[in-house]
């Protein structure tokens, strides 16, 4: 949080050493989110660049109090949801629409190199409805608390209680043995 | 182990790497956006916000005392609690010629890649110099500007590339600019807050003389916003020369760090080619 603060006020004063630290800092984690959220390799690449380079431009707009990190990820999660009610809405009116996947290539081009284990995960939490999808990465990825992702879902603790023991219950099952290991 | 706690550690292992020459290119995009934009000061924003309401007035305060701690904001109250000494001391470094430092820090919330680095600093009144060094002590980024004539030149040596801006910054972003890398006006800054003496101890084989201040009396519950439970830094000048020879902020909470600002050479006359940026032949404007 601290360092944070640090960055964001040396990015408002325009040094390219704090943008660089913001993008060294948060970039993986983004896009690991990203993944397992959109659940296709390249969606998550546009998506993580997109908010980058909107966050570049956005020094006027930043504001040191709050929570870069927040920030951040409420951006990708925003474009997130958005890209996917899109495909959905194409999905609906395409006699082909076919669900998005994991890429399993690796282009040398390509930004992010998923593990193994990244995509089998990627792949089983596609199997789970969005928002069970989004509490469960929330949780165990960025360690939010139950209240914090209610209030990002705009629904009650309750709910994300239900959907997250229903997303746990689907996960076991889907990974089996993987989660052993 | 439950099965949350298995998953959890599942999601963990899942690793996710960069492509080193994709990421160049993303990073550079950034660039180019943050260069079409022109620089704001800072404080103007954080003067707004704390006046709108109590609950964002402690919060900015919050934030306000971390970057004072840092060395980095003017904070509210301008009292001089000190004594002769340390009266001193702000004398004396307002009335250095030059001065060179070194600037580190880390956080338990960010994992460097090559561990964290830290940053040499040469200031004097109308030149700033800066060299980034990453965690393997290789030097990554080096900053010059020049406030007479408001250029900006930065070397990106991973890259070997480099930025030419013109500072476009308004009079009082300038100040602000030329305030918050002036080690000088740090002391000013910490000495204005309310702090307690540590006595004397040695620090690199030189007698100094402490002083130390927490803010976590002076934000009360704007703390939570933050996630730090406790927050202290500490000023240390030499009883001989009564120049600073160290100041560390340290923080815990959900994540814990610290910023040690340190290796002072203060009132050095610098030789005006330290600031003077010589771009190698095989870099490229970015």
């Amino acid at each position: 949080m601290l360092e944070d603060k640090l960055f964001i006020f040396r990015f408002k004063q325009g040094r390219p050493d704090a943008l660089r630290q913001i993008y060294d800092k948060y970039k993986v984690e983004l896009l690991k989110l990203s993944v397992v959220l959109a659940g296709d390799i390249n969606t998550a690449e546009d998506i993580v660049h997109d908010v980058f380079v909107k966050f570049a431009q956005s020094a006027e707009r930043i504001k040191l109090i709050g929570s870069l990190k927040n920030y951040l990820v409420t951006s990708a999660i925003n474009r997130i949801r958005n890209h996917l009610r899109n495909s959905n809405r194409r999905c609906e009116t395409s006699l082909e629409g076919t669900e998005s996947i994991t890429s399993s290539e690796r282009e040398p081009y390509q930004w992010a190199i998923l593990s193994e284990r990244l995509k089998l995960l990627s792949e089983a939490l596609q199997q789970l409805p969005y928002e069970q999808r989004e509490v469960i990465c929330f949780r165990m990825e960025m360690d939010m608390t139950f209240s914090r992702i209610a209030r990002l879902q705009g629904t009650s603790v309750n709910t994300v209680k239900g959907r997250y023991r229903y997303g746990i219950n689907k996960l076991r099952s889907l990974l089996n043995s993987e989660v052993d290991k | 182990m439950n099965s949350a706690d298995k998953i959890k550690r599942f999601f963990k292992k899942a690793e996710l790497g960069i492509n080193p020459d994709a990421d160049e290119k993303v990073f550079n995009d950034m660039l180019a956006q943050q260069k079409t934009k022109e620089q704001v000061p800072a404080k103007p924003e954080i003067w707004r916000i704390t006046m709108k309401s109590p609950i964002v007035k402690l919060a900015a305060a919050a934030v306000i005392i971390v970057l004072v701690v840092l060395g980095l904001f003017e904070f509210i109250g301008t009292e001089n609690t000190s004594g002769v000494v340390w009266a001193e001391v702000a004398r004396k470094v307002q009335s250095s010629r030059g001065v060179v430092y070194r600037e580190k820090g880390s956080s338990t919330e960010y994992k460097y890649p090559k561990g964290p680095g830290y940053n040499i600093i040469y200031l004097v009144p109308k030149y700033y110099r800066s060299d980034g060094y990453n965690g393997e002590g290789e030097l990554w980024i080096s900053m010059y500007d020049n406030r007479e004539t408001g250029i900006r030149i930065v070397l990106l040596h991973g890259q070997k590339g480099y930025v030419r801006e013109k500072m476009t910054m308004t009079e009082a972003g300038d100040q602000k600019h030329a305030d918050t890398i002036d080690p000088r006006k740090w002391v000013q800054k910490f000495m204005s807050c309310k702090y307690s003496k540590l006595g004397q101890k040695t620090i690199d084989g030189v007698l100094s003389e402490g002083i130390e201040t927490t803010d976590l009396t002076l934000v009360g519950g704007a703390v939570n916003h933050l996630q730090i439970d406790s927050f202290v830094a500490r000023l240390w000048v030499s009883v001989e020369t009564g120049y600073p020879v160290l100041l560390k902020g340290e923080f815990t909470g959900q994540h814990s760090g610290n910023m040690v600002i340190d290796q002072f050479q203060w009132d050095v006359e610098l030789d005006p080619s330290v600031f003077e940026p010589n771009i190698p032949p095989d870099y490229e404007q970015m």
